[in-house]
Protein backbone atom coordinates (compact mmCIF):
# COMPACT_ATOMS: atom_id res chain seq x y z
CA UNK A 1 0.00 0.00 0.00
CA UNK A 2 2.90 2.90 1.24
CA UNK A 3 4.55 1.33 -2.09
CA UNK A 4 1.89 2.26 -4.08
CA UNK A 5 1.81 5.40 -2.51
CA UNK A 6 5.06 6.43 -2.98
CA UNK A 7 5.00 5.44 -6.21
CA UNK A 8 2.02 7.86 -7.57
CA UNK A 9 4.47 10.51 -5.23
CA UNK A 10 7.07 9.84 -7.62
CA UNK A 11 5.20 10.03 -10.72
CA UNK A 12 3.65 13.52 -9.44
CA UNK A 13 6.83 14.79 -8.40
CA UNK A 14 8.53 13.64 -11.94
CA UNK A 15 5.63 15.72 -13.64
CA UNK A 16 6.19 18.47 -11.41
CA UNK A 17 10.03 18.63 -12.69
CA UNK A 18 9.27 18.51 -15.97
CA UNK A 19 7.15 21.26 -16.23
CA UNK A 20 9.05 23.06 -14.00
CA UNK A 21 12.03 22.47 -16.67
CA UNK A 22 9.92 23.58 -19.52
CA UNK A 23 9.45 26.91 -17.28
CA UNK A 24 12.85 27.41 -17.03
CA UNK A 25 13.43 26.54 -20.68
CA UNK A 26 10.41 29.44 -21.49
CA UNK A 27 11.99 31.84 -18.96
CA UNK A 28 14.81 31.78 -20.81
CA UNK A 29 13.77 32.13 -24.02
CA UNK A 30 11.92 35.36 -22.96
CA UNK A 31 15.19 36.69 -21.32
CA UNK A 32 17.27 35.74 -24.59
CA UNK A 33 14.43 37.89 -26.62
CA UNK A 34 14.29 40.77 -23.78
CA UNK A 35 18.08 40.92 -24.06
CA UNK A 36 18.01 41.22 -27.73
CA UNK A 37 15.03 43.70 -27.76
CA UNK A 38 16.92 46.12 -25.65
CA UNK A 39 19.80 45.86 -27.99
CA UNK A 40 18.07 46.65 -30.36
CA UNK A 41 16.18 49.44 -29.19
CA UNK A 42 19.54 50.91 -27.94
CA UNK A 43 21.16 50.37 -31.55
CA UNK A 44 18.81 52.14 -32.93
CA UNK A 45 18.52 55.39 -30.61
CA UNK A 46 22.37 55.23 -30.33
CA UNK A 47 23.15 55.06 -33.48
CA UNK A 48 21.32 59.04 -34.85
CA UNK A 49 22.42 60.43 -31.38
CA UNK A 50 26.17 59.47 -32.03
CA UNK A 51 25.64 61.33 -35.71
CA UNK A 52 24.21 64.62 -33.88
CA UNK A 53 27.29 64.30 -31.44
CA UNK A 54 29.90 63.99 -34.05
CA UNK A 55 28.46 66.30 -36.26
CA UNK A 56 28.40 69.00 -34.14
CA UNK A 57 31.93 68.17 -33.01
CA UNK A 58 32.94 68.35 -36.66
CA UNK A 59 30.88 71.94 -36.71
CA UNK A 60 32.68 73.48 -33.51
CA UNK A 61 36.35 71.89 -34.41
CA UNK A 62 35.69 74.21 -38.09
CA UNK A 63 36.46 70.64 -39.72
CA UNK A 64 33.87 71.58 -42.47
CA UNK A 65 33.24 74.45 -44.45
CA UNK A 66 29.98 76.81 -44.10
CA UNK A 67 28.50 75.29 -47.25
CA UNK A 68 29.11 71.68 -46.08
CA UNK A 69 27.63 72.69 -42.34
CA UNK A 70 24.50 73.82 -43.93
CA UNK A 71 23.92 69.90 -45.39
CA UNK A 72 25.44 68.60 -42.05
CA UNK A 73 22.79 70.92 -39.73
CA UNK A 74 20.21 69.89 -42.32
CA UNK A 75 21.49 65.94 -41.40
CA UNK A 76 21.12 66.82 -37.58
CA UNK A 77 17.69 67.71 -37.84
CA UNK A 78 16.45 64.72 -39.92
CA UNK A 79 18.38 62.50 -36.97
CA UNK A 80 17.09 64.36 -34.08
CA UNK A 81 13.34 63.31 -35.76
CA UNK A 82 14.55 59.58 -36.27
CA UNK A 83 15.44 59.61 -32.80
CA UNK A 84 11.96 61.22 -31.05
CA UNK A 85 10.47 58.63 -33.84
CA UNK A 86 11.82 56.11 -32.44
CA UNK A 87 11.50 57.20 -28.74
CA UNK A 88 7.77 57.89 -29.57
CA UNK A 89 7.74 54.05 -30.79
CA UNK A 90 9.31 52.50 -27.56
CA UNK A 91 6.77 54.50 -25.76
CA UNK A 92 4.15 53.22 -27.31
CA UNK A 93 5.45 49.70 -26.77
CA UNK A 94 6.20 49.71 -23.31
CA UNK A 95 2.33 50.46 -22.93
CA UNK A 96 1.21 47.61 -25.19
CA UNK A 97 3.90 45.37 -23.19
CA UNK A 98 1.84 46.32 -19.69
CA UNK A 99 -1.29 45.36 -21.29
CA UNK A 100 -2.54 48.73 -21.45
CA UNK A 101 -5.04 49.35 -24.16
CA UNK A 102 -4.40 52.04 -26.36
CA UNK A 103 -7.35 53.54 -25.45
CA UNK A 104 -6.14 54.27 -22.12
CA UNK A 105 -3.47 56.85 -23.85
CA UNK A 106 -6.79 59.21 -23.89
CA UNK A 107 -5.52 61.36 -26.39
CA UNK A 108 -8.23 63.48 -27.89
CA UNK A 109 -9.88 63.28 -31.15
CA UNK A 110 -8.68 65.78 -33.74
CA UNK A 111 -9.93 66.23 -37.31
CA UNK A 112 -6.55 65.56 -39.36
CA UNK A 113 -5.91 66.16 -43.12
CA UNK A 114 -4.23 63.37 -44.42
CA UNK A 115 -2.92 64.45 -47.15
CA UNK A 116 -1.06 67.39 -45.02
CA UNK A 117 -0.24 65.33 -42.19
CA UNK A 118 1.37 62.95 -45.03
CA UNK A 119 3.32 66.02 -46.43
CA UNK A 120 4.90 66.89 -43.24
CA UNK A 121 5.85 62.93 -42.67
CA UNK A 122 7.10 62.45 -46.59
CA UNK A 123 9.58 65.62 -45.27
CA UNK A 124 10.69 64.67 -41.83
CA UNK A 125 11.51 61.07 -43.34
CA UNK A 126 13.23 62.96 -47.10
CA UNK A 127 16.79 63.23 -45.80
CA UNK A 128 16.92 59.71 -44.39
CA UNK A 129 15.77 58.56 -47.88
CA UNK A 130 18.72 60.68 -49.35
CA UNK A 131 21.13 58.80 -48.72
CA UNK A 132 19.80 56.04 -50.63
CA UNK A 133 18.96 58.65 -53.60
CA UNK A 134 15.15 57.59 -52.51
CA UNK A 135 11.92 60.09 -53.38
CA UNK A 136 9.25 60.09 -51.20
CA UNK A 137 6.18 62.03 -52.94
CA UNK A 138 2.69 62.42 -51.99
CA UNK A 139 1.12 62.41 -55.40
CA UNK A 140 -1.46 65.35 -55.71
CA UNK A 141 -3.13 63.71 -59.23
CA UNK A 142 -3.70 60.62 -57.00
CA UNK A 143 -4.46 61.83 -53.46
CA UNK A 144 -8.37 62.92 -53.27
CA UNK A 145 -9.21 65.72 -51.90
CA UNK A 146 -11.38 64.24 -49.29
CA UNK A 147 -12.84 65.12 -45.89
CA UNK A 148 -10.38 65.09 -42.93
CA UNK A 149 -10.79 62.14 -40.58
CA UNK A 150 -11.50 61.99 -36.96
CA UNK A 151 -8.94 59.98 -35.26
CA UNK A 152 -5.97 60.15 -32.18
CA UNK A 153 -3.56 62.47 -34.27
CA UNK A 154 -0.22 61.54 -32.61
CA UNK A 155 -1.21 57.81 -32.66
CA UNK A 156 -2.29 58.00 -36.74
CA UNK A 157 1.17 59.63 -37.35
CA UNK A 158 2.85 57.22 -35.80
CA UNK A 159 0.99 54.92 -37.99
CA UNK A 160 2.06 56.51 -41.03
CA UNK A 161 6.12 57.50 -39.83
CA UNK A 162 6.20 53.37 -38.79
CA UNK A 163 5.18 52.44 -43.01
CA UNK A 164 7.44 55.28 -44.68
CA UNK A 165 10.20 55.12 -42.18
CA UNK A 166 10.11 50.95 -43.27
CA UNK A 167 9.71 51.54 -46.82
CA UNK A 168 12.53 53.59 -46.97
CA UNK A 169 14.54 51.38 -45.24
CA UNK A 170 13.42 48.49 -47.56
CA UNK A 171 13.89 50.19 -50.82
CA UNK A 172 16.10 49.63 -53.56
CA UNK A 173 18.94 52.92 -53.80
CA UNK A 174 17.85 55.39 -56.70
CA UNK A 175 13.94 54.47 -55.97
CA UNK A 176 10.98 56.85 -55.27
CA UNK A 177 8.41 56.30 -52.75
CA UNK A 178 5.34 57.12 -53.70
CA UNK A 179 1.84 58.19 -51.19
CA UNK A 180 -1.53 57.93 -52.65
CA UNK A 181 -5.08 58.49 -50.97
CA UNK A 182 -8.63 57.29 -51.97
CA UNK A 183 -11.81 58.87 -50.73
CA UNK A 184 -14.77 55.94 -50.95
CA UNK A 185 -17.42 58.03 -50.38
CA UNK A 186 -19.77 54.75 -50.28
CA UNK A 187 -18.56 53.90 -47.03
CA UNK A 188 -17.30 57.43 -45.82
CA UNK A 189 -13.55 55.89 -45.66
CA UNK A 190 -10.12 57.04 -46.89
CA UNK A 191 -7.89 54.57 -48.33
CA UNK A 192 -3.85 55.34 -48.30
CA UNK A 193 -1.82 53.49 -49.78
CA UNK A 194 2.30 53.99 -49.67
CA UNK A 195 3.93 51.99 -52.30
CA UNK A 196 7.99 51.48 -52.38
CA UNK A 197 10.54 49.42 -54.56
CA UNK A 198 12.59 47.05 -53.10
CA UNK A 199 12.22 43.87 -51.18
CA UNK A 200 9.84 41.82 -51.71
CA UNK A 201 6.87 40.35 -49.27
CA UNK A 202 6.38 36.65 -49.43
CA UNK A 203 2.73 36.34 -49.85
CA UNK A 204 2.84 33.54 -47.10
CA UNK A 205 4.20 36.81 -44.98
CA UNK A 206 1.72 39.10 -45.59
CA UNK A 207 -0.18 38.69 -42.49
CA UNK A 208 2.73 37.79 -40.31
CA UNK A 209 4.60 41.53 -41.28
CA UNK A 210 1.79 42.83 -38.88
CA UNK A 211 2.71 40.20 -35.65
CA UNK A 212 4.57 41.39 -32.59
CA UNK A 213 8.55 41.07 -33.18
CA UNK A 214 8.02 39.29 -36.76
CA UNK A 215 10.57 40.22 -38.93
CA UNK A 216 11.23 38.40 -42.88
CA UNK A 217 14.42 36.45 -43.11
CA UNK A 218 15.63 39.29 -45.96
CA UNK A 219 14.58 41.89 -43.52
CA UNK A 220 17.02 40.98 -40.94
CA UNK A 221 19.69 40.45 -43.02
CA UNK A 222 19.10 44.14 -44.35
CA UNK A 223 18.79 45.61 -41.47
CA UNK A 224 19.88 43.19 -38.36
CA UNK A 225 18.91 45.56 -35.30
CA UNK A 226 15.36 45.90 -36.34
CA UNK A 227 12.89 45.30 -33.65
CA UNK A 228 9.80 43.45 -35.58
CA UNK A 229 7.54 46.46 -33.63
CA UNK A 230 6.78 49.28 -35.98
CA UNK A 231 4.12 47.12 -38.62
CA UNK A 232 2.62 45.58 -35.13
CA UNK A 233 2.34 48.98 -33.28
CA UNK A 234 0.55 50.10 -36.55
CA UNK A 235 -1.45 47.51 -37.01
CA UNK A 236 -2.55 48.10 -33.26
CA UNK A 237 -3.57 51.89 -33.84
CA UNK A 238 -5.70 51.28 -37.22
CA UNK A 239 -7.65 48.79 -35.15
CA UNK A 240 -8.41 51.00 -32.30
CA UNK A 241 -9.64 53.57 -35.07
CA UNK A 242 -11.80 50.51 -36.27
CA UNK A 243 -9.93 50.66 -39.88
CA UNK A 244 -7.91 48.21 -41.65
CA UNK A 245 -3.98 48.09 -43.15
CA UNK A 246 -2.73 45.80 -45.47
CA UNK A 247 0.52 44.86 -47.25
CA UNK A 248 1.12 42.95 -50.81
CA UNK A 249 4.01 42.82 -52.88
CA UNK A 250 3.89 42.80 -56.85
CA UNK A 251 6.47 43.12 -59.49
CA UNK A 252 8.91 44.62 -57.72
CA UNK A 253 6.49 47.06 -55.68
CA UNK A 254 5.05 46.32 -52.22
CA UNK A 255 2.44 48.42 -51.24
CA UNK A 256 0.56 49.21 -47.60
CA UNK A 257 -2.96 50.57 -47.44
CA UNK A 258 -4.94 51.73 -44.54
CA UNK A 259 -7.67 52.25 -44.19
CA UNK A 260 -10.17 54.23 -41.99
CA UNK A 261 -13.38 55.87 -41.60
CA UNK A 262 -13.91 59.72 -41.64
CA UNK A 263 -15.77 60.01 -38.89
CA UNK A 264 -13.65 57.15 -36.77
CA UNK A 265 -14.11 57.11 -33.00
CA UNK A 266 -16.90 60.03 -33.44
CA UNK A 267 -19.19 59.26 -30.73
CA UNK A 268 -17.80 56.28 -28.95
CA UNK A 269 -17.97 56.73 -25.14
CA UNK A 270 -14.25 56.00 -24.34
CA UNK A 271 -13.00 58.64 -26.51
CA UNK A 272 -13.17 62.32 -26.47
CA UNK A 273 -13.27 64.59 -29.37
CA UNK A 274 -12.27 68.41 -29.73
CA UNK A 275 -15.97 68.90 -30.00
CA UNK A 276 -17.45 67.27 -27.31
CA UNK A 277 -15.04 68.85 -24.98
CA UNK A 278 -17.53 71.60 -24.42
CA UNK A 279 -16.39 73.39 -21.42
CA UNK A 280 -19.00 73.48 -18.51
CA UNK A 281 -20.26 76.61 -17.62
CA UNK B 1 50.93 64.09 -42.97
CA UNK B 2 48.48 61.55 -44.52
CA UNK B 3 49.98 61.06 -47.33
CA UNK B 4 47.10 60.28 -48.62
CA UNK B 5 46.69 56.83 -47.01
CA UNK B 6 43.41 55.33 -47.81
CA UNK B 7 40.56 54.54 -44.87
CA UNK B 8 37.58 52.23 -44.96
CA UNK B 9 34.63 52.31 -43.24
CA UNK B 10 32.06 49.57 -43.12
CA UNK B 11 29.08 50.45 -41.25
CA UNK B 12 25.37 49.89 -42.56
CA UNK B 13 24.27 53.84 -41.37
CA UNK B 14 24.81 56.56 -43.57
CA UNK B 15 24.59 58.55 -40.35
CA UNK B 16 27.65 57.22 -38.89
CA UNK B 17 29.57 57.13 -42.25
CA UNK B 18 29.27 61.13 -42.58
CA UNK B 19 30.54 62.80 -39.83
CA UNK B 20 33.79 59.85 -39.36
CA UNK B 21 34.78 60.67 -43.29
CA UNK B 22 34.29 64.33 -43.36
CA UNK B 23 36.78 64.30 -40.34
CA UNK B 24 38.78 61.92 -41.64
CA UNK B 25 38.94 63.88 -45.72
CA UNK B 26 39.46 66.91 -43.28
CA UNK B 27 42.66 65.78 -42.03
CA UNK B 28 43.37 64.11 -45.91
CA UNK B 29 42.96 60.67 -45.63
CA UNK B 30 40.98 58.86 -48.75
CA UNK B 31 37.84 57.70 -47.02
CA UNK B 32 36.00 54.59 -48.90
CA UNK B 33 32.49 53.58 -47.65
CA UNK B 34 30.87 50.19 -47.76
CA UNK B 35 27.48 49.40 -46.31
CA UNK B 36 27.58 45.66 -46.85
CA UNK B 37 30.53 43.23 -45.71
CA UNK B 38 30.30 41.88 -49.54
CA UNK B 39 31.08 45.51 -50.57
CA UNK B 40 34.22 45.65 -47.73
CA UNK B 41 35.17 42.45 -49.16
CA UNK B 42 35.66 43.97 -52.79
CA UNK B 43 37.26 47.36 -51.99
CA UNK B 44 39.41 45.18 -49.47
CA UNK B 45 40.74 43.43 -52.94
CA UNK B 46 41.53 46.05 -54.90
CA UNK B 47 42.02 49.27 -53.29
CA UNK B 48 45.24 49.78 -51.06
CA UNK B 49 43.77 50.02 -47.61
CA UNK B 50 45.65 51.35 -44.71
CA UNK B 51 43.26 51.24 -42.14
CA UNK B 52 39.18 49.90 -41.62
CA UNK B 53 36.78 50.56 -39.12
CA UNK B 54 34.01 47.87 -38.51
CA UNK B 55 30.48 47.79 -37.32
CA UNK B 56 29.38 44.22 -35.61
CA UNK B 57 25.64 44.38 -37.00
CA UNK B 58 26.12 45.06 -40.72
CA UNK B 59 23.81 43.33 -43.67
CA UNK B 60 26.41 40.54 -45.09
CA UNK B 61 25.25 41.60 -48.60
CA UNK B 62 24.03 39.06 -51.27
CA UNK B 63 26.53 36.85 -51.61
CA UNK B 64 27.46 36.51 -47.75
CA UNK B 65 24.07 36.44 -46.49
CA UNK B 66 23.67 32.66 -46.82
CA UNK B 67 26.70 32.11 -44.81
CA UNK B 68 26.78 34.95 -42.18
CA UNK B 69 24.53 36.04 -39.41
CA UNK B 70 23.67 39.72 -39.74
CA UNK B 71 23.80 39.86 -35.71
CA UNK B 72 27.75 39.32 -35.88
CA UNK B 73 28.84 40.17 -39.49
CA UNK B 74 31.45 42.53 -38.21
CA UNK B 75 33.10 39.42 -36.49
CA UNK B 76 33.28 37.27 -39.30
CA UNK B 77 34.73 40.86 -40.76
CA UNK B 78 37.11 41.29 -38.55
CA UNK B 79 38.54 37.60 -38.07
CA UNK B 80 38.52 37.70 -42.14
CA UNK B 81 40.90 40.89 -42.11
CA UNK B 82 43.16 39.44 -39.47
CA UNK B 83 43.51 36.15 -41.81
CA UNK B 84 43.97 37.76 -45.01
CA UNK B 85 45.02 41.30 -44.65
CA UNK B 86 47.26 41.23 -41.10
CA UNK B 87 49.24 44.50 -42.20
CA UNK B 88 45.50 46.30 -42.29
CA UNK B 89 44.73 48.00 -38.92
CA UNK B 90 41.17 47.87 -37.61
CA UNK B 91 39.34 49.35 -35.11
CA UNK B 92 35.61 48.11 -34.48
CA UNK B 93 33.36 50.69 -33.48
CA UNK B 94 29.64 49.48 -32.69
CA UNK B 95 26.80 49.63 -30.30
CA UNK B 96 27.23 46.08 -29.27
CA UNK B 97 27.54 45.54 -25.52
CA UNK B 98 28.09 42.21 -25.80
CA UNK B 99 30.87 41.12 -23.38
CA UNK B 100 32.01 37.96 -25.26
CA UNK B 101 32.17 39.48 -28.65
CA UNK B 102 34.06 42.55 -27.83
CA UNK B 103 36.75 39.96 -25.69
CA UNK B 104 36.28 38.25 -29.00
CA UNK B 105 37.17 40.92 -31.13
CA UNK B 106 40.16 42.42 -28.91
CA UNK B 107 41.76 38.59 -28.89
CA UNK B 108 42.71 39.24 -32.44
CA UNK B 109 44.27 42.48 -31.67
CA UNK B 110 41.56 44.67 -32.82
CA UNK B 111 40.87 47.95 -30.45
CA UNK B 112 36.57 47.63 -29.86
CA UNK B 113 35.06 51.61 -29.14
CA UNK B 114 31.20 51.81 -28.51
CA UNK B 115 29.31 54.26 -30.32
CA UNK B 116 27.52 56.89 -28.49
CA UNK B 117 29.66 56.97 -26.11
CA UNK B 118 33.53 57.83 -27.65
CA UNK B 119 33.90 61.40 -28.60
CA UNK B 120 35.05 62.20 -32.39
CA UNK B 121 37.94 63.31 -31.31
CA UNK B 122 38.97 60.33 -29.45
CA UNK B 123 37.97 58.21 -32.46
CA UNK B 124 40.54 60.49 -34.83
CA UNK B 125 43.08 60.47 -32.38
CA UNK B 126 43.26 56.70 -32.46
CA UNK B 127 42.89 56.22 -36.25
CA UNK B 128 45.92 59.38 -36.43
CA UNK B 129 48.38 57.49 -34.12
CA UNK B 130 47.70 53.91 -35.73
CA UNK B 131 48.05 55.59 -39.55
CA UNK B 132 51.32 57.92 -38.51
CA UNK B 133 52.86 55.65 -36.42
CA UNK B 134 52.96 58.22 -33.78
CA UNK B 135 51.24 58.39 -29.89
CA UNK B 136 48.62 60.82 -30.04
CA UNK B 137 48.90 63.67 -27.37
CA UNK B 138 45.42 63.94 -24.89
CA UNK B 139 43.38 66.73 -24.45
CA UNK B 140 45.51 67.95 -21.37
CA UNK B 141 48.14 68.85 -23.47
CA UNK B 142 45.86 71.59 -24.83
CA UNK B 143 45.59 74.95 -23.30
CA UNK B 144 49.07 74.98 -22.00
CA UNK B 145 50.23 76.84 -24.81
Amino acid sequence: MLQAEDHDIAQKLKVLEESNQQLIEKLKTVERERTEYLQNVSHQLVAPLNAIKWHIENINERRIGIERAQKVLKSIYSQATIAVHLAKNFNLMSNLEADHALSQLKEPLRDIDLKRLLINLANDFQPLAWDQEIDIGVSDSRFDSGPSILAMRPLISQVFSNIIENAVKYSNPKTIIVIEGTYKKEDDSFAVRIRNHGIQLPEKHQEDVFARGFRTPESKRKYPAGTGFGLYIAKRIVEIHEGTITARSAEGWTVFEVTLTVKGLQGKARYVSEQDRTPHR
Amino acid sequence: MSQNKTVLLIDDEQAFLEPLADALEYEGYRVLKARTADQALNLLAKEPVSLVTIDIMLDPGEQLGETVDSHSTGLFLCRHIRERYPHIDAFCISVVSDVSTIVQIESLGIRFLRKGETPLRTVLNMLRSRLTGIAYSTDRGRGKR
